[in-house]
């Protein structure tokens, strides 16, 4: 028999944690719910019945032989996209974190275009890839390189997006970076200078296990967000040319929304959420561990 | 403190003006967004639900849903405005959508959430899902109520959406691939001014066409768009010119005939080993720029193409190969099924005020869309308009010689794409066509196994 007190403190938990519970159970959980339903069912968002079709969405989805082409773009894209904003973000946090004239505004340009439109960014980089009136073509003409076919050549087309995408969210790791830059006392530094420590050793020993928390932090939100990426896809190639730069998430759009076979979109998404379970549950598992909070 | 702010706004506002002025610059080309068979879209769209059943004997009104922005949305605008003016029966509230596929896409939302228009634009790639999904409704008495006379409508575009004898679709803003040229690049090369007659003969002028600096090419003679840009209905007039079909009107795939073959071939090598030609998103951007001399477009393109290209634009009929052949394409009105009588009634109304043989001559001369009505051609309005307009007359010209597509790309779901796709293998990838038209012709055949179980049910 609860005390008076004990269930005046589990009503008062419901109250607080109720409203957020009922957001998530009918955004969040019930589509997810849901959306695994899908995937078992034959349906075309206009028939009134969804008949039961078992595991056919799954060997139709997987035996297709664009599939496995579309899980090895997205790896890709992650990979390089995640890995060049964070290599790069930190090369250009250093920078900034020197005492230069015109830091402020070079910290605004960096972070400028993080809060642009993805659609418009592509736009703009369309032109710029554009291999007879480009910028990049401008640039690469008077060295007598001809441009490569940026969007209209499958082995061009993925690094354009990745250079899009990396040029876009740079600005973000900078930022957050930097922050976790200021954060390290500066007597680690003092200590390791006094025990005759140079440049690089502070670096190593001092600035890159002070910023491990903040690279863990990127590293998973990077990694989570390159798997969602669609506005610079969708707008830079469409998937294209052929399936070059189509990605999980953009054939789940594909397939739901261009071809309206629901079931075989569902089951993208399940390939897709498996996909970000496993890598968050790696990531916090494995790398959490090497991570020093100081 | 409100110095301040409007100094750092007005800062805000000139940095805008210079940055985009700065990428327009460093772009240097006029563009148009135009895509053959999506007419330019911005994001403005506006979803609503249906006004409210009005009372018996008064006004009714009926919403309607269209994917038409810039200028074609001014006309059609203006178009409702006078069916509004002119009568005081129905009043009509135009809703933009966003472009063809946009627009399917909250028509079937809203199919869901049962907030549906009354009238609707469906798209040649469209129409045919909701009418296999029954919700689409039959238009022949509600036609025949308003005295709409279809003998007179183009039957090439007619005839396309009447299933089992009964009319679902009725033509509206429909057109038809032109072959388009820059008739400066063709004066200077030394050609004749005209369109090619044949494939073959183009294959001759296109090496004087074409431009090169180095290993790149800096004019090409003629430009394919990719597949998200439609190639697959590009690509339907000449494979029925080389005498082959995407499929039979039985829903069997025929991609891997021989003919069919044929003209993915005679694409390939146009791109690769002959060369003379390029695969870009947007061809109408390369047209005006110049970079190409010549594509096959929509002719709903034209209007747009004349006023934005620096130069003489010259058109003509598709060229030949083994036949002449040549597809349609747009658009069409249909009613949604489950309305109340009235609605449906008024929306007819509104349909054959739109397609009218005055207003459907109003609509092909802002436009550069096909009057729809045979007899439109010969109004005084329009034949003062060909005389200015000559390639708007060839265009007309060429449109007693089309036919409806094949049902794999515009009845099987998503059939476009899969076609478009494919032809992106065998012109960007250089992939083997037998190869591509083998994978092809078996993914069409697996998705429209659904759409034949639908339509037995439809059609019996």
């Amino acid at each position: 028999m609860p005390s008076p007190r004990e269930r005046h403190e589990w009503l008062l938990f419901v109250l607080l944690i109720g409203p957020n519970l009922a957001l998530f159970a009918v955004f969040t959980y019930w589509p997810l719910i849901y959306n695994f339903y899908l995937s078992f069912v034959r349906w075309n968002f206009l028939r009134p019945t969804k008949p039961f079709v078992g595991l056919d969405n799954y060997a139709n989805v997987f035996s297709s032989a664009q599939f496995w082409t579309i899980v090895t773009n997205t790896f890709v894209f992650a990979f390089f996209s995640v890995g060049l904003t964070l290599i790069i973000g930190l090369a250009l946090a250093l920078l900034i974190n020197q005492p230069l004239r015109y830091r402020n505004t070079a910290r605004a340009v960096l972070f400028s275009p993080v809060i642009m439109s993805g659609a418009v960014v592509a736009v703009v980089w369309s032109y710029i890839f554009d291999p007879r009136y480009g910028l990049i073509d401008q640039f690469l003409r008077p060295l007598g390189i001809a441009s490569p076919n940026w969007l209209s050549d499958p082995a061009w087309a993925m690094p354009a997006v990745i250079i899009v995408y990396v040029w876009k969210n740079l600005g973000y790791a900078v930022v957050i970076y930097l922050a976790g830059l200021q954060g390290i006392p500066r007597e680690l530094y003092e200590a390791a200078r006094v025990d005759g420590a140079g440049p690089w050793a502070r670096f190593w020993h001092v600035t890159l296990p002070g910023l491990s928390p903040i690279a863990f932090f990127l590293s998973v939100t990077s990694v989570l967000a390159t798997f969602q990426a669609f506005d610079i896809i969708k707008v830079l190639t469409d998937g294209g040319p052929v399936i070059s730069t189509t990605t999980l998430i953009y054939h789940l759009y594909t397939l739901g929304f261009v071809s309206y076979d629901a079931g075989q979109a569902g089951v993208v998404a399940v390939v897709l959420f498996m996909i970000m379970l496993v890598l968050t549950i790696i990531q916090i598992r494995y790398l959490e561990q090497r991570v020093n909070y100081g | 403190m409100t110095q301040q702010m409007l100094t750092r706004r007005q800062m805000l506002k000139l940095l805008l003006a210079s940055g985009s002025t700065a990428a327009l610059a460093a772009c240097g080309a006029a563009t148009t967004t135009q895509t053959p068979t999506s007419p330019p879209a911005n994001d403005e769209a506006e979803t609503g639900a249906p006004a409210v059943v009005s009372e018996p004997g008064s006004t009714v009104n009926i919403t309607y849903w269209g994917s038409f922005s810039g200028n074609l949305g001014e006309a059609e605008q203006a178009m409702v405005s006078s069916f509004n003016a002119a009568q005081s029966d129905v009043v009509v509230d135009y809703q933009f959508q966003g472009n063809y596929e946009e627009t399917a896409q909250k028509f079937t939302a809203g199919l869901q959430a049962n907030t549906i228009p009354d009238v609707i634009l469906l798209s040649d790639v469209w129409w045919f899902s909701f009418y296999v999904a029954g919700m689409i409704s039959q238009l022949d008495s509600l036609a025949q109520a308003e005295g709409v006379d279809f003998s007179d409508y183009e039957p090439a575009l007619l005839n396309e959406g009447v299933r089992q004898g009964k009319h679902f679709w009725i033509p509206f803003a429909r057109s038809t691939p032109l072959f388009y040229y820059n008739k400066e690049i063709w004066a200077e090369v030394g050609l004749p001014d005209r369109a090619p007659e044949t494939w073959a003969e183009f294959e001759e002028w296109a090496p004087q066409l074409i431009e090169r600096e180095g290993t790149t090419m800096r004019r090409a003679a003629y430009v394919h768009p990719n597949g998200a840009s439609y190639i697959a209905w590009l690509f339907q007039p000449v494979v029925w010119q080389h005498g082959g079909q995407y499929s039979t009107d039985d829903f069997t795939m025929t991609m891997t005939d021989s003919d069919t073959l044929r003209a993915a071939q005679f694409f390939q090598d146009s791109a690769r080993s002959n060369g003379w030609a390029t695969l870009v998103p947007d061809i109408n951007t390369d047209f005006i720029g110049g970079t190409a001399a010549s594509m096959m477009a929509s002719t709903g393109s034209l209007a747009g193409l004349t006023s934005n290209a620096p130069f003489d634009v010259g058109v003509g009929f598709l060229p030949k190969e083994t036949n002449f052949g040549c597809c349609t394409g747009g658009a069409g009105l249909a009613i949604p099924s489950g309305a109340p009588a009235e609605k449906q009634q008024a929306a007819m109304k509104f349909i054959a005020f739109v397609t009218n043989v005055e207003q459907a001559g109003v609509w092909a001369r802002n436009t550069g869309y096909m009057p729809v009505r045979i007899s439109t051609k010969a109004t005084p309005d329009m034949v003062n308009f060909f005389n200015e307009n000559p390639n708007f007359k060839t265009a007309v010209d060429q449109l007693p010689l089309t036919q409806a597509q094949d049902a794999a790309r515009v009845f099987v779901r998503n059939g476009d794409q899969i076609i478009g796709k494919g032809l992106e293998r065998i012109i960007i990838n250089g992939e083997d066509p037998s190869t591509v038209f083998t994978d092809v012709n078996a993914e069409l055949t697996r998705v429209a196994e659904p759409i034949l179980e639908d339509l037995r049910e439809v059609e019996g």
